[in-house]
């Protein structure tokens, strides 16, 4: 029976293209789809890397008008401790702007024995970090006050940017330079990934600097580690001491927990609207199936009728289309996912190859699901369909 | 072969009830050439149909090489009537996405064959309507004889006891009638092939063993 409807469908091509064509599309927009939540939820599900419960960010602008590193340091140094006496805070460091959930990046290329890296992202902070944030070393150690002396150029990187180099190996010891650059960077440690973009958004390959006293010129951000009853009474003593400190500077206080979750809100935009799109579209693509199905029955009855004189019994019939539109469904996916493996493949979009593999069986899954779903009914009205009826008509 | 017991036919729509076949009693015995003859209308086709099992009859019994058919679900019809008859129509009711071969293949296909045995009784039954050389067309390709004897050799590729033919010749000139017509005698005689045939044609009717003529649903010779 298989080979008969096999090949029936074969000699029907020309009629049959258009919803193996309207299938196929169908796929790779699932396909899409998928890839998108998949690629979404497995970094939903990946750790976050951080505490970034009860951390503080203080936005300042840097104001002072000294030009010495040395004297700039001391103030910035001073104005640290000062945070760090307060009660209520646990720990306190200078960042970048580019701190967690800010929609701040900096990146650039690094290269390691003669390979080219491009797009690292850069941080540049100070030696209390990962205490201020909870973020967790994998290999070797943090910075230290130690490191203020040492002439050598020094590098955390995260674990993301340590597999893609090293793979295994460790990464202690390892030189790298930012592009043409002859000046060596030695790696002394690797800390965990930090999802800095968000739940949705994995953390790509990273590399932290230490703050040297220079940084202070532009340094703007102050990572602030507060105890569970920190209230908003301390937040406006905090204000107010940093207000007092740094004059004609404007001062911001945010939450790094409602700042993840604006960011959260701004990454499923997309999501929510593909997925909007996508339904409208599978809604439309089940319609089509449907109305396909049922045209062609409309357009069969006689055949139908046939073979229910010849033997079959309604049921068969009812088997008979299901499995006639599983058939063209087969073909359809098999043309698509001969597309959608062109993506792990060829890396495209960078990302793990098990994402397109699973969002290929997902879409799969789908599709096979709505095309029997929207099968089954015209398939049972044929099933009911009266063979001296149909064979009259005809 | 065929006992038809008191059969009646009522079509009801919502405001006209249609009497199509009134009281019809018949016996038909093994190996008979019947035909059944009448004006448009008279019920010829709808007797036929019952005959068939294709359709219910409002009253009556059926009662077709000793089985009672009143009680058979779905499934039984299908089967009884895949074992047991063969359906010719005056359309054909040839698929046209289908080679000549493969349309003469569909009974078996609702049977245990394998595809080897499928392809060998097609081959055969071609052969018995000499059409053997016309096995890879498709039913565009063939005349209105060439396709009824297409669809002979469907009816008989299952080598059914009985054969219901409802004119089989109705579409066709005299000349590819009387083709056709001796196709039949020669499988009723040769092969003792029971067949009920509805016919327009005088010509063709005396040609059989026995003719019935209805009348608004009634039987009347």
């Amino acid at each position: 029976m298989f080979k008969h409807l096999f090949k029936l469908i074969w000699n029907k091509k020309k009629q049959n293209s258009l919803l193996i064509a309207e299938i196929l599309l169908s796929f790779m927009v699932m396909f899409a789809v998928f890839t998108f939540g998949v690629n979404s939820y497995r970094n939903y599900v990946t750790p976050m890397g951080i505490d970034y419960e009860h951390v503080w960010v203080i936005n300042y602008n840097n104001s002072l008008k000294t030009t010495s590193s040395d004297s700039l340091a001391l103030f910035y140094e001073s104005l640290l401790r000062n945070i760090k006496s307060m009660p209520k805070v646990i720990d306190a460091g200078y960042s970048s702007n580019n701190v967690p959930f800010s929609s701040s990046h900096s990146s650039s290329g690094i290269k390691y024995d003669g390979e080219e890296f491009d797009r690292v992202n850069q941080f540049t902070v100070d030696d209390n970090y990962t205490n201020t944030l909870g973020a967790k070393m994998i290999e070797g150690r943090w910075y230290n006050k130690e490191d203020k002396a040492g002439k050598q150029r020094l590098t955390v990187i995260n674990n993301s940017l340590k597999e893609k180099l090293f793979g295994n190996t460790t990464a202690l010891g390892k030189y790298l330079t930012y592009g043409d650059d002859k000046a060596k960077i030695k790696i002394i440690g690797v800390v965990n990934d930090i999802k800095f973009d968000g739940d949705y958004q994995v953390a790509g390959p990273s590399m932290y600097g230490r703050a040297d006293t220079s940084a202070y010129h532009w340094l703007s951000r102050i990572l602030v580690k507060v105890s569970p009853d920190a209230d908003a009474a301390f937040e406006g003593r905090l204000y107010k001491m940093m207000a007092n400190t740094l004059k004609n500077s404007n001062i911001e206080i945010e939450h790094l927990d409602n700042k993840l979750t604006a960011y959260n809100k701004f990454t499923l935009v997309p999501l929510i609207i593909l997925s909007i799109v996508a339904a409208f579209l599978i809604i439309n693509v089940a319609l089509g199936i449907f109305g396909v199905l049922w045209y062609n029955i409309n357009k069969r009855r006689g055949e139908i009728g046939l073979r229910r004189a010849i033997g079959a019994s309604g049921s068969s019939v009812s088997s008979q289309l299901v499995t006639e539109a599983l058939i063209l469904t087969t073909l359809s996916i098999i043309a698509g996912t001969f597309f959608a493996v062109q993506f792990p493949l060829l890396n495209v979009f960078d990302l793990p190859a098990g994402v397109y593999l699973t969002a290929i069986g997902l879409a799969i899954g789908f599709i096979y699901l709505v095309v029997i779903a929207c099968s089954l009914y015209p398939g049972n009205q044929a099933a009911a369909i009266y063979p001296a009826v149909a064979l009259h008509e005809e | 072969m065929i006992r038809l017991q008191n059969i009646a036919k009522v079509y009801r729509t919502t405001n006209i009830e249609t009497l199509a076949l009134n009281n019809i009693s018949m016996d038909i015995a093994k190996g008979e050439f019947l035909s059944v003859m009448g004006p448009s209308g008279c019920g010829k086709s709808t007797l036929l149909n019952i005959m068939g099992l294709l359709d219910d009859p409002s009253k009556g019994s059926i009662q077709i090489a000793n089985q009672e058919t009143g009680s058979l679900n779905d499934k039984q019809l299908a089967k009884f009537r895949n074992q047991k008859l063969g359906f010719i129509f005056q359309s054909y009711h040839l698929i046209n996405d289908l080679q000549v071969l493969d349309n003469v293949e569909l009974p078996l296909l609702y049977r245990d064959t394998t595809a080897r045995e499928r392809k060998k009784l097609a081959s055969e039954a071609l052969e018995k309507v000499g059409l053997s050389n016309r096995m890879k067309h498709f039913p565009t390709q063939l005349s209105g004889g060439q396709r009824q004897r297409v669809a002979i050799a469907r009816a008989i590729v299952g080598r059914p006891e009985i054969i219901l033919a409802d004119e089989p010749t109705g579409n066709l000139d005299s000349a590819m009638g009387n083709e056709i017509m001796d196709i039949l005698i020669n499988l009723n005689q040769k092969e003792g092939t029971t067949i009920v045939m509805v016919t327009h044609d005088e010509n063709m009717a005396r040609k059989t063993h026995r003719l019935v003529r209805l009348f608004d649903g009634s039987q009347v010779s």
